[in-house]
């Protein structure tokens, strides 16, 4: 009898791989019923999604906070329970605030340089289990986005919409390891292809076999056909460390991302690009660096420099002279 | 396994995985991402024979396929899932009585999730996808499996609760 059972389970079993190899099949050769299911699968989660994205946006750097929630333990502790009801309003209000800057900054870099585009929500993340780094945002077909469109910050390229559907739309990050892009550095326009390493560092590969790479060089994206999937001149990352041990003809840079792609609530999809190229028009400049000189006071001895006592430390003015 | 479980099943895998896209899937958990709906699925393939586990794994791969933002073929998760559920059921036989050893449950749910992840990904490598490096691979699986270890005991008993009230008195003999 339990043989039977045991015959009866791998039947089962060797019928349902048999069914999902036959999906898989189904899948890579394109047919449209596998692609259309995830699609309305995206249609019937986005309202949800919006819906929790309201109601979870307070907490879902839960985990963030509390590492710095040490630092203002000893104030949290005075404040009396009466001030429970304003401290959450603050946090929604901060959560407003953050978004609205990040608004701003967005359209900012946008504005300069003459894109169009559409301001999203972020209103999901893609999970653990799809070992991809998505973002889903609140806009998508009716608002003019299509796929291949690129994805900026208010710092710069966030990533490439994936897919589209009517409210929704899913952003391909930078970060994802199966990720693009064709940039060029700002100061010596040399081209290179920067690939996603999976975190907020990239790996930038030069093309230019005679170009050189330095610490600080900022990357900007170098354009696609058609603008698309993505357009010129935007602000990609900035250089870290060159390697200069590799193998590779070409040099090989470790690049850290502009946009933080670990707390995006705002984004913006650029749906028109600019008519002309910006160029290096959006790379972020330097704030200069206020340098402070320290001139001591000469110490006053009170009857006279006692001999074999060190004179004052001279101000680097009188070394000067 | 009645057709009426399995659609119960069916619809409760389906309501924590509006979950965990809609809610879970926000938190920025540190080290490593948290797949609460593969910790749900393992705790029932854990519960359940053979022939249902076998049978809850396809169905609840199917519905991870689902996934938008999912980059690979529509069927994998279901293929890795049907396995799975066979090893759980098979290993669980052999085991024996998780309801009297809850701690043995948890570590079997939590290895679970993450030699899930690991099948995935060798499923994947095998069909030419290419998930990143190594390291990263690793922290996100075992990330996982941690995370699963930390929150398996609130989410087992709940769910162990939910399973006898979908069971029929016959089958809880």
């Amino acid at each position: 009898m339990a043989q039977g059972g045991n015959n009866r389970s791998r039947l089962l079993l060797v019928i349902l791989l048999v069914t999902s190899l036959f999906l898989i099949t189904l899948d890579l050769r394109g047919v449209s019923l596998t692609q259309s299911s995830r699609s309305a699968t995206q249609s019937f989660l986005a309202p949800i999604q919006r819906v929790a994205s309201s109601a979870f946006s307070p907490v879902s750097h839960f985990f963030s906070d509390v590492k710095n929630f040490g630092k203002t333990k000893a104030q949290l502790k005075d404040v009396q329970a009466a001030n429970a009801k304003l401290r959450a309003q603050i946090i929604l209000n901060k959560n407003a605030e953050g978004q609205l800057l990040q608004l701003k900054s967005a359209l900012n870099l946008a504005g300069r340089g003459g894109y169009k585009v559409v301001a999203a929500r972020v209103i999901g993340r893609g999970s653990v289990s799809t070992f991809t780094q998505t973002i889903t945002i609140d806009a998508g077909s009716s608002d003019g986005i299509t796929k291949d469109m690129t994805v900026i910050s208010g710092a710069g390229l966030v990533g490439v919409v994936k897919s589209v559907t009517s409210n929704s739309a899913i952003v391909l990050l930078m970060s994802d390891p199966s990720f693009r892009v064709g940039v060029r550095i700002a100061r010596t326009q040399s081209a290179g292809v920067l690939l996603g390493q999976g975190d907020s560092s990239y790996t930038m590969q030069l093309l230019d076999p005679a170009g050189t790479i330095k610490v600080g060089d900022v990357l900007v994206s170098l354009g696609s056909e058609n603008n698309r999937p993505f357009v010129p001149g935007i602000p990609v990352g900035r250089v870290t460390s060159v390697d200069h041990t590799s193998a590779s003809l070409t040099q090989q840079a470790t690049v850290i991302g502009l946009s933080n792609l670990s707390n995006l609530e705002i984004v913006s999809v650029i749906t028109k690009p600019a008519t002309a190229d910006p160029r290096d028009g959006l790379v972020p400049t330097p704030i200069p660096t206020v340098t402070v000189f320290v001139t001591p006071a000469p110490v006053v001895f009170p009857s006279g420099s006692p001999s074999g006592s060190p004179s004052p430390t001279p101000s680097p003015s009188q070394v000067k002279k | 396994m009645r057709p009426a479980r399995i659609a119960s099943s069916a619809a409760f895998l389906f309501f924590i995985f509006v979950v965990q896209e809609a809610a879970i899937a926000r938190i920025n958990f540190p080290f490593a991402g948290y797949s609460f709906y593969i910790a749900v699925l393992m705790g029932l393939l854990a519960m359940e024979d053979r022939s249902a586990a076998v049978m809850i794994g396809f169905i609840g791969g199917l519905i991870l396929d689902l996934s938008p933002s999912i980059d690979a073929p529509f069927g994998q998760w279901a293929f890795v899932m049907t396995v799975m559920g066979y090893i759980f059921a098979a290993n669980r036989e052999s085991i024996g009585d998780f309801s009297t050893r809850p701690a043995a449950l948890v570590l079997f749910v939590s290895l679970g999730a993450t030699v899930s992840l690991l099948i995935f990904l060798s499923v994947g490598a095998l069909l030419g996808e290419s998930d990143g490096n190594f390291q990263r691979i690793l922290t996100t699986s075992l990330g996982n499996g941690l995370w699963t270890l930390l929150f398996s005991p609130v989410i087992l008993p709940l769910l162990s609760k939910f399973r006898r009230i979908s069971l029929t008195s016959r089958e809880r003999k």
